[in-house]
């Protein structure tokens, strides 16, 4: 871990919580760690908690979308979670939309969509196998 | 509403008041004449005010802001206070604060600036008679009247600049009464809301719609939010841009917008204007709405008339 933003281990998700502002070298050592931590066998969701940001720039949006494709890229879903409805309004009306990551209300809502996800991906796994 | 507020509102402070004295050429001598001025002034306030209601009350319109004796009594008792308090020699601030009670009085009892105006000539034309008529020197009469004059359309300024103020402020209250109105939010159901649009939506209505359905959404935590427009008129690009911003920014915080009531012809617009609505869930009727917002919760709306016996009477039911 080089960066100042944890990021926790809850089974088969990583969750990262970010509460600081996030300035150009602190998001992209979060970038790096959390792609390292990807790394690591069985991991296949990614939760990122931005309840805490009061702004998010398009720097900051477009890193943020940009770590959810890359992980994608390492097999897990990424779930945004607790976007606050004013940077959610600047967010639109700058003509910026989070593609390739999911959104969630909050973190349990996050936990949940990516609990269906698995089970979906395994029911369709099983399909394909039968 | 109190008028001391207005002090604020019009900025009223020494350098307002030295700046209004200035243009109204409202010097120290014209004030130490006016103080000069108050024997005469007592000696014939009661005839003047009489005089003056007698205007007043002989005019239907006027003469209703006056209903009983007792009230006429009581605004002759003010009136000749106002008139003394001209002879006072002093134009200080206590002096503005008790003149903005004047038009603050008005406009709450609703006389309209025309009856103040044209009770304003009838004071001045009772003053300069009487002035005359006491005053033996006719050049001391002329700049006696000048004085007077000088302080009663520095008042007359304050008093329907107060009524200005104190009618924007209704404005103000009215357009925030509004504003609230045009974007109303209603639970429909656990984590389903609901906000039915009607009338002309312009682009400040448009930001409102989309500040108000976030700030919604956020605070009830709810998992879909229906926009219903069937009641608005006119569906244009811009209307449409808006609405597919504001789902876009639903969506990000991780719930979904359902856009109901869309009219053969707002289809029709949507689709020649080229808008892309593919992100949407779109449907015609508000019902349809709730049902796909519903499922979308994990719950649906059953009939209890066929069913079978051993389903609960609960029309709403956990899928």
């Amino acid at each position: 871990m080089k960066g100042i933003i944890p990021i926790l281990r809850l089974g088969r998700t990583l969750l990262a919580t970010i509460q600081t502002d996030l300035r150009d070298n602190v998001a992209q050592a979060f970038q790096e760690d959390v792609l390292l931590a990807l790394e690591s066998r069985g991991t296949n969701g990614l939760v990122i908690d931005i309840s805490g940001l009061e702004t998010v720039d398009t720097f900051v949006a477009r890193v943020l979308a940009e770590t959810g494709r890359m992980a994608k890229l390492m097999g897990a879903t990424t779930v945004l979670v607790g976007m606050r409805p004013e940077v959610a309004g600047t967010l639109v009306r700058m003509g910026y939309s989070m593609e390739g990551v999911q959104t969630a209300l909050n973190l349990q809502e996050g936990l949940a969509l990516l609990r269906a996800s698995r089970t979906r991906t395994t029911s369709s796994q099983r399909a394909r196998r039968h | 509403m109190d008028h001391r507020k207005y002090m604020r509102v019009l900025k009223l402070d020494e350098s307002e008041l030295a700046s209004r004295r200035a243009f109204f050429e409202l010097t120290d001598e014209d004030l130490a004449r006016l103080a000069r001025l108050r024997p005469f002034a007592e000696k014939y306030t009661d005839a003047i005010v009489e005089e003056f209601y007698k205007l007043l009350l002989g005019h239907a319109e006027t003469k209703k802001f006056f209903p009983d004796p007792d009230t006429i009594k009581r605004v002759k008792r003010s009136q000749r206070e106002y008139f003394l308090g001209l002879f006072t020699g002093k134009c200080d601030l206590a002096y503005l604060e008790d003149r903005l009670r004047v038009g603050n009085t008005h406009e709450r009892i609703g006389l309209s600036t025309k009856w103040y105006l044209g009770a304003y000539r009838k004071y001045l034309q009772l003053i300069s008679e009487y002035l005359f008529e006491e005053l033996k020197d006719p050049a001391e009469a002329r700049a006696a009247f000048a004085s007077i004059q000088k302080l009663v359309y520095f008042d007359t300024a304050l008093a329907t600049d107060t009524y200005l103020a104190a009618k924007l402020e209704a404005i103000d209250r009215h357009q925030a009464a509004i504003r609230e109105l045009s974007t109303p939010v209603i639970r429909v159901h656990h984590r389903i809301l609901l906000m039915p649009l009607v009338g002309a939506i312009d682009s400040r209505r448009a930001n409102q719609v989309m500040d108000s359905v976030l700030l919604k959404v956020t605070e009830a935590q709810a998992k879909c939010i229906i926009i219903d427009i069937a009641g608005v008129p006119v569906v244009d690009t811009k209307v449409a841009d808006s609405l597919v911003k504001t789902t876009a920014a639903v969506h990000l915080l991780g719930a979904e917008t359902i856009l109901t009531g869309i009219t053969a012809q707002v289809a029709r617009t949507i689709v020649q204007l080229g808008v892309d609505i593919s992100t949407m869930h779109t449907l015609s009727r508000l019902a349809e709405g709730i049902e796909l917002a519903l499922s979308l919760i994990g719950k649906s709306i059953q009939s209890t008339k066929r069913a079978p016996r051993r389903t609960s009477k609960r029309t709403v039911r956990r899928g």
